[in-house]
């Protein structure tokens, strides 16, 4: 052991080390100072940054023994110490306070690494430039150290700016009041607790023993070399995918816990596997779910649940739509033969996408006390974990507590039990200790979900001027690897109405990590397809491509999008696609997105008086979309005072909490909106307008109920009922390619979004960019990619799986059309999904647009792109008919 | 054995074996995937390891000098090196990482960084990448192993006809501590516990012109697909007197390209020329099933560096 001495925040400190531990391990583990995050721990994302002497440092990739004898600032001292030497709570530093006041974050998890990147800079820059403003490319190449998952780089962009010219300087701000989000002031200090800052006393570290071969049969497991271990696998004993989880160990330490994990005696056999999805479907192939039981237990890749349905080897029907199906067919096929009417053939792939969450799945579990189980999760559904940990674990949902105080994002990925918080939670039940179990990234990168991969077949129909759809065929096979339940086709016979169609919806089971649920499951997958088709068919029949929706789109809240997009400058003054010959082509794309309104009827929330403040309570979560700052704001119009003057508790699920929703399928802020206004309404009747101690105590509850009139599925399955109507969004993309290195940037992106009211435009804005961020990733960078020979994630760290960057963000303007909901309480819907659809197909469109040519596999990367110009000679595309499959 | 020794000379104490570290940049992620614990020799207490000293023969950059310093000190007497250093990683790595353990770092192909396979570099029996994925791979296929070589400053000094100074006085070239990339087990010729004390640089061009270009998909921070650096001198007439030409992530070991600087000499840097030039950069590829759009990307950023170049000259 070797003992060092360094400063930290102006405080002295020893640290003890083995000398192979890096900085960010002392910072948090020895010192207490969990703002610091360890994200990527390969020096990508910047989450771990530290100044040392005033530089930024990225300290997960820094030796500890580095700190020796040097001022450390970690985010808890950027503003500076107070007198008394602790750092206080009130000064923030000038880039702190920007962060707050233009919203530059989203879950927060990336946030402390930010802001000290960030504020490294400006200190630089003011000293270089006074108070000019840096532009965008001088922001994104300081911060290209930096990574933000929740997309929230334009608010980034804008609170880098506005520092720098010196918006912020005035130590006088109170961070509350300029806080476009009540739970900033804690996000931008690193106060702010997440599962995996979480210590207890006399705690243990789990670790997963994973897979390193695909399928197997799992035998003896020689627990004798574990003080603690639990056996993760099913009756089956079978292991399905490269990377499933085997069995847990317990340990005083991370690392010894990783290391008696791996050197755990498994008897393991190996058996047959499939990777590709193509050999897979072939005949012989090794079964991945080789009997009805398996194939019951399958894990779903849908949000809600899944229908039986017919398998044929490794592939399963997952479902047909059909809408005078045979008539769709049998008017294709005529198409083909004749030559009539003009028809457009595609097929498309898509790649895996990853959530790539920056808070990992992580629980710490406590069951110390028999007679009480306590959780932390990193979850988007405290209420639900709670029941199922219950139900899993046969004991009484009231002595069951879930909590989860911040949530380092989901995107889909953390809605159901995951393996970490059953591993967790038995190794706790076992040891009668605390137990922390934190995924690495490599994990997070490998087995907690996808968006899954496919192969679409697309046929679209229109007579000769195209006034009229007349079919529309999509066959798709989802790539979920052992995963099921994908629907995706089916969803492309919602958006364009009226014609004969038939949709096919089929998984193609192989041995790769499951894939899980994904900000708007199938939606952007269905998109590429569709919206791309309907852009070729314009192109074909030489038509406005805004136009033609209009004619074949019903829904009246798209119209009002279509109307608002084509008055664009951009979309007006768009090239003629593959006319341009020279080195940098410019393309201009529209696409239209379609989703369902999901609300969770029976959310409540409690609106209380306690010393004197107003608290509003619901067991539902913020993972950073907000809803502690929409709960805050619906009581503050009530009562007409700041919403930081009211105290939101999420996060929790307990014997005394209420239900609350999931924070999944864009249902959260619609099931707390009204009910939160409902509660608040009645406390006011009670107690009337001023909120003072005589009022300790009253309190009201409010349950969001049904919306007026009547509703589409009057049903409520696993906390979601679909409500009536579809909401709609159109993006149009702007992008320059570059055909000689075939690099495609999107330099701007207008989204129009039609939810009806907006309760919070500027966290609303923020999730409709962030979800254009996603979906640049889709169409350009992101891909899981597996070794075909082992089914092995090779795209297993931030380097690899490329998500997009600062610098790759466009200009971004969100509109919202606010009319057409009034049936729903509130006046509005969700929109974390239908935002976030359409972007990649737009820049499918724009790419086409700017060259001619159609990109048809996802992502539409650079060694795609050389390939597919260097093929085609630079000729304009003249509008013909007709395409061979 | 775990635990930690702070070298302050390069010679290694009798019996001391471990794992050196300068930086950590590399060493620490490898360290953290494997959860190993070895023995570290840290190499940053090591007298002139950080100091840049400039006479009439050269420039001598100890090993420990950070990346962000080469960028910075460089610029005016080495600009192909300096952009360089300036292009790779992030501000917050160049800040850390040294120039020693920029030529030492282990290749990032994602087997070898795989917990569970091993390949040729990591006492496999065979290179997985080459049957598997391997998008990010050679073009010049001379070695078992088909990931590029990772250093971007060993691509820059190989044009500059560098020279290494090792622990114990001696020197060698950077090409002979790169080798020629065909043995699939190492990713550099330093024998076992062979320290780099530092960079040897010979005197600078008066009036170089340089430029460097890395192709990849996103803004920044990301591996080069290709890279290509370029560093001219001009004599009076405009023609080109004396060039070099690097390319890197092609191959197991980063290349010269002596073909198109041959075709360079005595020319000026008119648009054919610069196409012979570029296109003469593709000849002997052999891009493997999945690198065959890096031929037309060589090209392509070769050219790029060069028209950068001549654009200078204008
Ligand atoms: C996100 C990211 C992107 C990157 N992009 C690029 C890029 O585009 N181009 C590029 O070139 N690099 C890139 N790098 C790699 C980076 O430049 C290297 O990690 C760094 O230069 C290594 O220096 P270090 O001092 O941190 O070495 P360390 O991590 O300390 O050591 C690296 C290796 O070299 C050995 N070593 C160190 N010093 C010596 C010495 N003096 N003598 C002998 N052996 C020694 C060590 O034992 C170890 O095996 C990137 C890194 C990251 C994290
Ligand atoms: S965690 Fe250190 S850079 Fe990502
Ligand atoms: S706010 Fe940046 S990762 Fe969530």
């Amino acid at each position: 052991m070797t003992r060092f001495d360094t400063t930290v925040n102006g405080t002295a400190h020893v640290a003890e080390v083995d000398g192979h531990e890096s900085a960010v391990e002392v910072i948090r583990d020895q010192f207490g100072l969990t703002g610091t995050k360890l994200v990527c721990g390969g020096g990508v994302c910047g989450a771990c940054t530290i100044l040392i002497g005033g530089e930024p440092t990225a300290s997960c990739l820094l030796p500890a023994t580095s700190l020796r004898g040097t001022e450390v600032t970690t985010v808890e001292g950027l503003g500076g110490s107070g007198d008394s030497g602790a750092p206080s709570a009130a000064r923030l530093h000038p880039m702190q306070r920007a962060f707050l006041a233009e919203d530059a974050l989203q879950c927060g998890y990336c946030t402390p690494g930010f802001v000290m990147g960030a504020a490294a800079f400006h200190d630089r820059w003011r000293q270089e430039h006074g108070t000019a403003e840096p532009d965008r490319h001088t922001i994104a190449e300081a911060l290209a150290g930096h990574l933000c998952r929740c997309g929230a780089y334009e608010g980034i962009y804008r609170a880098v700016a506005a520092a720098c010219r010196g918006d912020h300087d005035h130590d006088g701000d109170e961070p509350d009041r300029v806080a476009a989000r009540v739970d900033g002031p804690d996000k931008v200090t690193g106060r702010a607790i997440y599962t995996t800052d979480v210590t207890l006393p006399d705690m243990l570290h789990g670790a997963l023993r994973r897979s390193a071969i695909a399928a197997a049969l799992v035998g003896r497991i020689d627990r004798s070399t574990a003080a603690v271990a639990v056996d993760l696998l099913g009756d089956d004993r079978r292991v399905r995918w490269a990377g499933q989880p085997i069995a847990a160990v317990a340990a005083e330490t991370p690392s010894e816990a990783r290391r008696v994990a791996a050197e755990l005696d498994i008897e393991i056999t190996p058996l047959p596997f499939v990777i590709d999805p193509e050999e897979a479907k072939k005949a012989g192939a090794p079964l991945v779910h080789e009997d009805r039981r398996a194939r019951r237990n399958a894990p779903s890749a849908a949000e809600g649940p899944v229908l039986p349905a017919t398998w044929d080897g490794n592939r399963r029907n997952s479902g047909t739509v059909p809408f005078r199906g045979m008539a769709a067919k049998r008017r294709v096929r005529r198409a083909r033969e004749t030559g009539t009417g003009t028809l457009v053939e595609l097929e498309l792939s898509t790649a895996p996408q990853l959530h790539s969450c920056f808070e990992p799945h992580a629980c710490v579990a406590d069951w110390s006390d028999p007679a009480r189980l306590r959780l932390w999760v990193s979850t988007q559904a405290v209420d639900h974990t709670a029941h199922s940990v219950a139900e899993h674990f046969g004991i009484d949902e009231a002595d069951v507590e879930v909590v989860a105080d911040n949530v380092g994002g989901g995107f889909g990925s953390k809605v159901s039990l995951g393996t970490e918080i059953i591993a967790a939670t038995e190794l706790s039940r076992l040891s009668r200790r605390p137990v922390k179990l934190v995924l690495d990234r490599h994990e997070e990168l490998t087995g907690t979900g996808n968006r899954p991969g496919s192969r679409m077949a697309i046929s679209m129909l229109a007579d000769d001027d195209g006034r009229e759809l007349q079919a529309l065929l999509v066959d798709v096979e989802s790539h979920a690897g052992v995963g099921i339940g994908n629907v995706v086709g089916a969803l492309a016979m919602l958006v364009y109405e009226r014609s004969p169609r038939l949709a096919h919806d089929y998984d193609i089971l192989t041995n790769g990590p499951p894939g899980s649920p994904f900000r708007g499951p199938g939606g952007p997958i269905t998109a590429w397809a569709l919206e791309q088709a309907i852009d070729e068919m314009a192109h074909r029949l030489g038509q406005d491509p805004i136009a033609l929706r209009q004619r074949w789109d019903g829904n009246e809240r798209r119209g009002a999008l279509y109307r608002w997009a084509a008055e664009l400058p951009v979309w007006r003054a768009r090239p003629v696609a593959g006319a341009q010959t020279g080195r940098f082509r410019r393309g201009v794309g529209v696409a239209a997105a379609n989703w369902f309104y999901f609300v969770d009827p029976d959310s409540e929330v409690v609106v209380s008086v306690e010393d004197g403040r107003l608290v509003a309570s619901t067991a539902s979560q913020d993972m950073g979309t907000g809803s502690r700052t929409v709960v805050a704001r619906a009581v503050a119009e009530v009562f007409d005072v700041q919403p930081t003057e009211v105290e939101v508790r999420l996060g929790r699920s307990n014997a005394t909490t209420i239900h609350g929703p999931t924070s999944a399928g864009s249902r959260t802020t619609v099931s707390l909106w009204s009910a939160t206004t409902d509660a608040a309404t009645e406390l006011r009747r009670e107690i009337g307008g001023s909120v003072s101690a005589a009022a300790n105590g009253t309190s009201a509850t409010a349950r969001r109920g049904g919306d007026r009139g009547i509703r589409a599925v009057p049903i409520t399955v696993a906390g979601i009922q679909i409500g009536r109507g579809f909401s709609g969004a159109v993006h149009v993309s702007e992008v320059e390619v570059d055909t000689r290195t075939g690099r495609t940037r999107v330099l701007r992106v207008h989204g129009g979004i039609a939810v009806g009211r907006i309760h919070a435009p500027e966290l609303a804005r923020s999730q409709c960019e962030g979800s254009i961020i996603q979906g640049i990733g889709l169409a350009l960078y992101e891909n899981q990619v597996l070794d075909p020979h082992t089914g092995l994630t090779l795209t297993a760290n931030l380097e690899d799986y490329r998500i997009p960057q600062l610098g790759d963000t466009p200009e971004i303007e969100i509109h919202f059309e606010e009319a057409g909901w009034d049936h729903v309480p509130g006046g509005g819907v969700g929109l974390g999904e239908v935002a976030t659809i359409s972007p990649a197909a737009s820049i499918g469109n724009a790419i086409h647009n700017a060259t001619g040519w159609r990109a048809t596999a996802l992502p539409v990367r650079p060694d795609r792109m050389i390939e597919a110009l260097s093929e085609r000679p630079s000729v304009p595309s003249a509008p013909s008919r007709g395409a061979g499959r | 054995m775990s635990g930690i020794t702070f070298l302050t000379s390069a010679d290694l104490p009798p019996g001391v074996e471990g794992v050196v570290r300068a930086g950590g940049t590399d060493l620490q992620e490898r360290l953290r995937t494997a959860n190993a614990t070895p023995h570290i020799l840290d190499l940053t207490g090591i007298d002139g390891y950080t100091s840049v000293d400039r006479d009439d023969d050269g420039t001598r950059i100890g090993a420990g000098t950070t990346i962000a310093t080469v960028a910075r000190e460089l610029s005016d007497d080495y600009p192909a090196l300096a952009a360089t250093a300036g292009a790779l990683a992030t501000p917050q790595i160049r800040a850390v990482a040294t120039i020693g353990g920029n030529l030492a770092q282990r290749t990032r192909c994602w087997y070898f960084r795989h917990p569970h396979t091993a390949c040729l570099k990591s006492g496999g029996d065979s290179c997985p990448a080459r049957g598997g994925r391997h998008l990010y791979g050679v073009v010049f296929d001379t070695s078992a192993c088909v990931h590029p070589h990772p250093s971007s400053i060993a691509m820059a000094l190989l044009i500059h006809d560098a020279e290494v100074a090792l622990a114990g006085g001696q020197s060698r070239s950077v090409a002979e501590v790169l080798g020629d990339g065909v043995d699939p087990t190492r990713d550099n010729q330093l024998g076992d516990g062979e320290l780099l004390t530092a960079v040897l640089l010979p005197a600078p061009w008066p009036d170089e012109r340089a430029a460097y270009h890395r192709s990849i998909s996103r803004f920044e921070a990301e591996w080069p697909l290709v890279e290509a650096v370029c560093r001219v001198r001009l004599d009076d007439g405009g023609r080109v007197a004396d060039c070099g030409i690097g390319l890197g992530g092609v191959a197991t070991v980063p290349l010269r390209m002596r073909a198109a600087e041959d075709l360079l000499r005595g020319s000026t840097l008119d648009d054919d020329t610069i196409a012979s030039a570029s296109a003469a950069c593709t000849q002997r590829a052999e891009p493997l099933p999945e690198t065959g759009y890096k031929v037309p990307l060589i090209e392509a950023t070769v050219r790029e560096v060069l028209e950068r170049v001549a654009a200078d000259q204008a």
